[in-house]
C-alpha cells in the first residue's frame, strides 16, 4: 500500500455555507502533506471528516486502505490527531494527561507504562511528567500534545495548525519533531497551515485551499517556479543601464529613476554573469537586490487574494483564545 | 472483549474527572457550603416557625435527604457548561479522535458527575449527624443512598449534557440551569411535603423525577417505611436510561 491517503470529490455543505467543495487529493505512506489557506479555507473541516469526527455531505475518503464512512473505528485506532486548539487538560498532571489517552486507546498494564515513559522521554518531557500542565509553556503544551497522540504509534498523524500562537523558538522545535518522526517511523502526516514558512519548511507537497476548493498541489519548489522564476533589482546611477540590460537579453519587467527590475530564473547564478556583462559594456551597479518567490506568491496566483485576508469573527477569537491561553 | 473496552473507556472518562478533584478538593468543599446553609439556616428557622407538616419527624430530618439530592442536582444541572467549555477548548474533539464511542464519553462524565455528588451528600451527612438530626444508618441504607445518589448525578447531569448539545453555549446554559434548577427543588418534595401543594403542583411534583430521588432517600435514612422504594428506583432507574441515550444520541452535535 503505497497511499496513506485517498480522498475523492469530498463535499461538506452546512446549511449556510460549503465548507468543502468537492475537493480530491492522495498522500502517499510516508508523506507530509499539507493544505495551506486562510481561516475559513475548509482544513479543518477535512481533518474532521478524515478523521470520522463529521460525515461528509458526499465523497469518498480512504485512510491507511480503510473506508473512513464505513469503518470509524479503525480509523480512530490507527491515527493520531493534534487539533489546533489546546487540548490538554491543564487541571492534572503531564504524565496523567498521557496516561488516560493511553488507556482510551486500550493499553494495558507494562506495555502501556513503558510507551508512556517513551513518549516523555521522546518529546523531552521526563523532567516535568509530575508537573500540572497549567504551568507548562505554550512549547511544552504542544509537545504534550504530541505525546498524547503519539502513545499509540500512529501511522497517521493529523496536525492541525500545529504552530500556532507558538514563539519562534517553539515554532522551531515542533517542525523539528515533526520531520524527526517521519525520518525514524515513517509517519504520514497530514497538516493545515496558514503559514507560508510553516509549510515550505515542513512539506513535501502542499495543496492551496480556498473557499473549500483545492486551488493547486504540488511540491513547494515547483509551485514557486511555476509563478515566474526570481526578481532581480539593480540599482545604477548610469543613464545606460536600462539599454544595456535589454542589450543582453533580459527580460525587464519596470523600470524606474536609477533602477530597473528583471526577471530570470536561478537569480543567485545570473548576478555575477550580469555584473561582469553591465561592466564591460561601462554600466557600474551600485546594489543588486534578488527576491524569490514565496508561497506567498504562489498563493496570489492561485486565489487571487493574499493569504491572511478573511476568516470569520469565530476563528478569530478561537486563534485570540487558544493564544490567550498559551501566554498565560 | 468489547463490552470490557466499553466498560474500560467509561471508567476512564471518569477516572479523568476524578483526578482532576484529587489534585484540587477544595471545589468540593465550596459546593457543600450551600447545601450546609439550607440545612443550618433555613432549616433551624423552618423547624423553630413549625409551619411545615412533617408527621412524627422533625423538620431537620424531613428536609436532609432533600438537601442531599439538592446538594447534587445543583452541580449536575450546569454540568453541561462543563462540556460546553471543553468543546471550546478543543478537549471534546481530541476525546472524540480516539476509539472511544461517544456514549462512553457521556456515561463516563455522568458517572463522573455522580461520584462527585458522593462526596457531598457524604459531607451532608456528616453535618447532618453534628447537628444531631437522628438518621438510620446501617450498612443496607447507607449502600442504598449511595446508589441513589450516584444515579441522581448521572441522571441531572446527562439532562444537563443533552441540553448542551441544542443550547450549544454557556451563556444559554447557564440561563437554562438557572430555569431548571427553580421549578426541580421547589416542585417537589424536598423540603416540603407533596400533600400540602395545591392541585396543579401537586401534578407537577409527581412527574418531577428528583421526587422519586427524595422519596426513596428519606424512607432509606429517615422513616424506614421502604414500601414505595421500588416504584422509586424504577422510575429513577428509567429516567436516568432515557436521558442518558438522550445525551449519547445528541452528543456529536455539540460540535458543531
Amino acid at each position: 500500500m503505497t497511499e496513506a491517503v485517498v480522498v475523492e470529490n469530498l463535499v461538506k455543505n452546512y446549511p449556510t455555507a460549503k465548507a468543502v467543495d468537492g475537493i480530491s487529493f492522495t498522500i502517499s505512506a510516508g508523506e507530509i502533506f499539507g493544505l495551506l489557506g486562510p481561516n475559513g479555507a475548509g482544513k479543518t473541516t477535512t481533518i474532521r471528516i478524515l478523521l470520522t469526527l463529521i460525515k461528509p455531505t458526499s465523497g469518498k475518503v480512504s485512510v491507511l486502505g480503510v473506508d473512513a464512512l464505513a469503518h470509524p473505528g479503525r480509523v480512530r485506532q490507527m491515527a493520531g490527531y493534534v487539533p489546533q486548539d489546546v487540548s490538554v487538560d491543564g487541571e492534572i498532571t503531564c504524565y496523567e494527561n498521557i496516561l488516560i489517552y493511553a488507556k482510551l486507546y486500550g493499553m494495558r498494564g507494562d506495555q502501556r507504562k513503558k510507551r508512556i515513559e517513551e513518549v516523555l522521554e521522546y518529546l523531552g518531557l521526563q523532567d516535568r511528567a509530575n508537573s500540572m500542565v497549567n504551568t507548562f509553556s505554550g512549547g511544552m503544551m504542544r509537545r504534550l500534545e504530541l505525546a498524547q497522540s503519539l502513545v499509540n504509534r500512529p501511522k497517521m498523524l493529523f496536525l492541525d495548525e500545529p504552530s500556532i500562537g507558538l514563539d519562534p523558538n517553539a515554532r522551531t522545535a515542533i517542525w523539528e519533531l515533526v520531520k524527526k518522526l517521519r525520518a525514524e517511523f515513517g509517519t504520514t502526516i497530514l497538516l493545515t497551515t496558514h503559514d507560508m514558512a510553516e509549510a515550505d519548511s515542513l512539506c513535501d507537497r502542499i495543496g492551496i485551499m480556498d473557499r473549500g476548493r483545492l486551488a493547486v498541489i504540488g511540491n513547494p519548489s515547483e509551485l514557486k517556479c511555476a509563478v515566474g522564476g526570481d526578481v532581480l533589482t539593480i540599482n545604477s546611477e548610469a543613464p545606460g543601464l536600462p539599454a544595456a540590460v535589454r542589450e543582453l537579453g533580459y527580460s525587464t519587467i519596470g523600470s524606474s529613476n536609477g533602477s530597473i527590475e528583471l526577471l530570470c530564473a536561478n537569480g543567485e547564478s545570473v548576478i555575477p554573469r550580469l555584473l561582469e556583462n553591465l561592466r564591460a559594456k561601462g554600466v557600474e551597479t551600485a546594489s543588486v537586490s534578488l527576491k524569490k518567490p514565496t508561497l506567498d506568491d504562489v498563493f496570489l496566483k492561485y486565489t487571487g487574494a493574499r493569504i491572511g485576508e478573511g476568516g470569520s469573527w469565530k476563528q478569530a477569537r478561537r486563534t485570540r483564545r487558544t493564544f490567550r491561553r498559551l501566554t498565560r | 472483549m468489547k463490552l470490557r473496552r466499553y466498560l474500560s473507556s467509561v471508567f476512564v472518562i471518569a477516572e479523568l474527572e476524578l483526578r482532576k478533584i484529587r489534585h484540587d478538593q477544595s471545589q468540593i468543599w465550596l459546593r457543600v457550603i450551600q447545601p450546609a446553609l439550607w440545612l443550618t439556616v433555613f432549616g433551624v428557622t423552618f423547624s423553630a416557625i413549625r409551619s411545615i407538616p412533617t408527621g412524627q419527624y422533625t423538620y431537620l430530618q424531613f428536609m436532609t435527604p432533600g438537601i442531599l439530592a439538592q446538594s447534587v442536582i445543583f452541580v449536575a444541572v450546569f454540568y453541561g457548561v462543563v462540556v460546553v467549555w471543553e468543546r471550546d477548548m478543543g478537549l471534546l474533539n481530541k476525546l472524540l479522535s480516539t476509539p472511544t464511542p461517544q456514549s462512553a464519553i457521556v456515561i463516563g462524565k455522568a458517572l463522573a458527575a455522580g461520584v462527585r455528588g458522593l462526596f457531598q451528600a457524604a459531607a451532608i451527612v456528616v453535618l447532618a449527624l453534628i447537628m444531631k438530626v437522628d438518621l438510620i444508618l446501617t450498612p443496607l441504607s447507607i449502600l442504598g443512598v449511595f446508589v441513589i445518589i450516584l444515579l441522581c448525578g448521572m441522571c441531572f447531569s446527562s439532562m444537563s449534557i443533552a441540553l448542551a448539545s441544542v443550547l450549544r453555549n454557556r451563556e444559554r446554559m447557564m440561563g437554562i440551569g438557572q430555569a431548571i434548577m427553580m421549578p426541580l427543588f421547589f416542585a417537589s418534595n424536598a423540603i416540603y411535603p407533596i400533600s400540602i401543594m395545591p392541585g396543579w403542583l401537586r401534578v407537577i411534583a409527581v412527574g418531577n423525577p428528583l421526587s422519586y430521588v427524595v422519596d426513596a432517600t428519606r424512607s432509606l435514612l429517615v422513616t424506614g417505611d421502604l414500601s414505595s422504594l421500588g416504584v422509586d428506583m424504577l422510575v429513577i432507574c428509567l429516567t436516568t436510561a432515557a436521558l442518558v441515550s438522550l445525551a449519547s444520541l445528541g452528543f456529536r452535535k455539540i460540535l458543531s
